[in-house]
């Protein structure tokens, strides 16, 4: 008897703590009924559901250069200039814009009748706050001004001539937001805290750790050219896009194919198979970047420019590419820093010094640099397993050619720590997503001071001459000349180049990857 | 009583400030920086010195310590500059699913592993205890991420009767809350259900050869009566503490179980702050951890009394 009495007890104990639950979640309600609301209005176009791996820090893309923020943003916030198909520069919000003879002044002419998400128009003033807030900190721009010229009309003033601003300005890296001047003003150091923009897609909320919800925006004034590459006319043809956070890539594969969600990016190499054999399911395999061994030029073996070519004539790149990425379906073993699809950079210069496989000369090399056995801290971590792949196959080779190595595996924020410390290590591996420009490349600059410390003065001076070049042509001349000294010179190696996996529904329609995946123009049919 | 619960709770203090100034430390000795993390990939070593200052963690470390420690005693846990909210609401945000797995998992384990646990007793030697221990056996040897991926590819992928990974809050419905947190909640519930049948059984067999159980069987009375009634309630005290234990894992968060059905939980808080060096975050959360878990031991106590009257005389 006395025992049901006390059973009682305990089950009130769990409903107190039901009832706490209820409590703890029910903020939440007002915003899913809201929600439901919205839908049941304009439901015609459906909810897209995708399964992004990480969570973003901010949705100001002016804040930070993580993918996981431009690849949400980029459904708000359009810049002055975007990327078409050729990763060539085309108007976006500006209607037009001229560069001046000189290359030091651009004036953009602005498109009539854009609207941001809270309904006010777009203004010069609002697209001079932005842009001083995006110009801030970028070294890359130099000196520089903005003015208003007129109400459709604003200029930029460089302090010295440059054929690549055009470039930055289009820059998804860091793209070149245009946001309303009193958000703009009120930003704090880790970006803004409204979301307020012009793009297709509007914010509505997010739930830490969960989900972001994008709605339509009604009052999106497409732009009248025909669509090319991220820029050209934009539509949302879905009425909402759920972003959701789905950390584990097995997860992320389960739920494209139980169709929960309609879109997963970053599927891990190994589950191409499981989604190829399932039906309803198409593999998007796209094009990424290059896969980098950076080397620690400051201090210790690799300072030696004769031991780093030792190396390079070492590697069998397709053994470290394959171990890394699995099947030559996603990598190539192009030497190049660019895509192929890249017209305006694309070179093959330097071809001649990747994939040597000469342990031979490897070995005279090594010992002509009088290398005499120091241990090579190779650092390396298991939160991204190709890159930790491709160290494990580079230690090897770099055994057989006789060095000593010892891998120190980190998680990645302290690997991110340590590789700013040159006594900590002698190389490591990451992944270098294209950019619009060789500039860009933040390992070739020795002015960035990033990781490995780049310090060539034809490096410097060539990316100076591509930067004042006025003749495109010249300009890919001159890249060729500059990726012919990076593979003489060596401040990375670059194995090659790679591919990401995503996978979609069959239902999703008009779908593309393009520097991360782009949900405009994208229709979902029931 | 009171005056023990008094007791109790403020012995929770001292062990709370060492928890406090021992997680200060370890974290911040870890290597890594939140502002890298911040800022990605390709930030150059002048913009990431840029916002640590910004951020404060230039400052020396004993004086951020200070800083925090002296937030704690105004109910301040300081903010989380990652996702941009208080810690507190943060750690609010997230109880939610855990609370509930925890609480489902719970309930799914009892109600297999008593039944299981004292019927293996009753019929111990025979071929039922053996193929219920080895059933038991087979829980505790699935890793539990295992577990969790065959019922999301049976039920989630081919069957399609269950949503493969997500959350929805009990505010949206109970069934489009539970339907979520079923799956989640079996895979970790059948491994806490054979560590607690393990136990129930032992426990019984202890009982079950007490001697007034035998005298009460002598005196004719029902067999169910004994082992229901008499037994099952002395052998009461190891299984509730079990029964504590495994609850106290499952609200601190199942960090492999909310990862893999995406359960927006505590442990998952946790991982990505330490991920994202999200030094407040990793704080406070821990800091909070340890406090339920002292109380939920707290109330484990005290059931012990609530089901044995002798451990509550033993404490006067």
């Amino acid at each position: 008897m006395h025992f049901k009495k006390h059973s009682s007890l305990l089950a009130l104990f769990l409903l107190a703590v039901t009832l706490l639950i209820m409590g703890c979640s029910s903020e939440n309600a007002t915003t899913d009924v809201d929600e439901a609301d919205n839908t049941a209005d304009s439901a015609s176009g459906g909810i897209l559901k995708v399964a992004y791996p990480t969570q973003p820090q901010t949705l100001d893309p002016h804040a930070t250069t993580a993918e996981a923020t431009r690849d949400a943003s980029k459904l708000i916030y359009e810049a002055l200039v975007t990327l078409d198909n050729n990763y060539e520069v085309m108007p976006q919000l500006a209607e037009s814009y001229t560069v001046s003879d000189d290359r030091k002044t651009v004036t953009f002419k602005l498109r009539d009748g854009v609207k941001f998400h809270n309904g006010n128009d777009m203004t010069a003033e609002d697209v001079i706050a932005s842009m001083e807030k995006w110009g801030a900190n970028k070294a890359e721009l130099g000196e520089h001004t903005w003015t208003k010229v007129d109400d459709t009309t604003v200029e930029l003033a460089l302090s010295e001539p440059s054929s690549l601003i055009m470039y930055f300005l289009a820059d998804q890296g860091n793209i070149a937001a245009i946001m309303p001047k009193d958000i703009v003003s009120s930003a704090g150091a880790t970006g803004v805290d409204e979301y307020i923009g012009t793009g297709p897609f509007e914010f509505v909320e997010w739930k830490q750790d969960e989900v972001i919800h994008f709605k339509k925006f009604e009052g999106y004034q497409p732009d009248t050219d025909p669509a090319d590459g991220l820029g050209g006319k934009k539509e949302a043809l879905v009425d909402a896009i759920e972003w959701q956070f789905v950390p584990d890539s097995s997860t992320r594969v389960n739920g494209l194919m139980s169709g929960q969600y309609q879109f997963a990016h970053m599927l891990s190499y190994d589950s191409i198979p499981q989604l190829e054999n399932s039906k309803g399911s198409v593999v998007e395999v796209w094009p990424y970047g290059i896969e980098g061994l950076i080397f620690n030029k400051k201090q210790g073996v690799f300072k030696d420019v004769k031991v780093r070519q030792a190396v390079n004539y070492a590697l069998d790149m397709e053994v470290i590419m394959s171990s890394a990425f699995a099947s030559d379906e996603f990598y190539s073993l192009d030497n190049s820093l660019f895509l192929p699809s890249q017209k305006a950079w694309y070179t093959d210069a330097g071809k001649e010094l990747y994939n040597q496989k000469d342990l031979g000369k490897a070995k005279e090399l090594l010992k002509e640099a009088g290398y005499n056995g120091e241990e090579v801290v190779i650092l390396t971590s298991r939160d991204y397993e190709h890159h930790y792949n491709a160290a494990i196959a580079t230690q090897q080779q770099l055994e057989q050619l006789g060095m000593k190595t010892k891998l120190d595996v980190y998680d990645w924020p302290t690997l991110l720590e340590r590789r700013n410390n040159p006594e900590a290590y002698d190389l490591f591996y990451t992944g270098f997503s294209t950019t619009a420009t060789p500039n860009q490349y933040v390992f070739l600059d020795s002015q960035t001071a990033w990781p490995g410390w780049s310090e060539n003065a034809d490096i410097d001076r060539l990316l100076n001459e591509i930067k004042l070049e006025e003749n495109p042509d010249e300009a890919l001349a001159l890249t060729a000349e500059l990726q012919k000294v990076m593979w003489e010179y060596l401040p990375i190696i670059s194995t090659g180049q790679n591919s990401r996996v995503s996978g979609y529904s069959e239902k999703l329609e008009g779908y593309k990857t393009m520097l991360g995946p782009v949900f405009w123009n994208v229709s979902l049919n029931k | 009583m009171k005056a023990y619960i008094m007791k109790r709770l403020l012995s929770i203090i001292p062990v709370l400030l060492i928890v406090a100034v021992i997680v200060f430390f370890i974290i911040h000795l870890i290597p890594g920086d939140p502002a890298s993390v911040i800022l990605g990939e390709e930030a150059t070593p002048e913009e990431v010195q840029t916002l640590r200052e910004e951020l404060g963690f230039n400052l020396p470390i004993y004086e951020q310590f200070v800083h925090w420690f002296a937030g704690i005693f105004q109910g301040n846990f300081g903010s989380s500059i990652y996702m941009n909210m208080p810690v507190l609401d943060a750690f609010l945000g997230h109880v939610g699913p855990t609370l509930s797995l925890a609480l489902l998992a719970q309930s799914i384990s009892i109600i297999i592993a008593i039944p299981l646990g004292v019927i293996a007793a009753k019929r111990r030697g025979t071929y039922v205890d053996q193929l219920f221990m080895i059933i038991a056996m087979l829980g505790l040897s699935i890793p539990s991420f295992l577990l969790a991926l065959l019922l999301m590819l049976f039920f989630g992928v081919n069957l399609q009767w269950l949503p493969v990974a997500g959350y929805s809050p009990v505010s949206s419905g109970l069934w489009n809350h539970l339907q979520f947190m079923i799956l989640p909640a079996i895979s970790l519930g059948a491994i806490q259900a054979a560590v607690i049948s393990r136990m129930t059984r032992s426990s019984m067999i202890d009982i079950l050869n007490m001697n007034y159980i035998k005298t009460a069987k002598a005196k004719g009375v029902k067999n169910s009566v004994v082992v229901y009634k008499h037994a099952l309630r002395n052998a009461f005290i190891p299984i509730l503490t079990i029964l504590g234990e495994t609850f106290g894992a499952l609200i601190t968060g199942a960090v492999v179980t909310e990862t893999v059905f995406n359960l927006p939980g505590i442990g998952q808080l946790v991982i990505n702050a330490i991920v994202r060096r999200d030094y407040a975050v990793i704080q406070g959360t821990i800091l909070m951890i340890a406090f339920s878990y002292l109380i939920l031991n707290l109330i484990i106590d005290l059931l012990y009394g609530l089901v044995d009257p002798r451990v509550r005389l033993n404490r006067k």
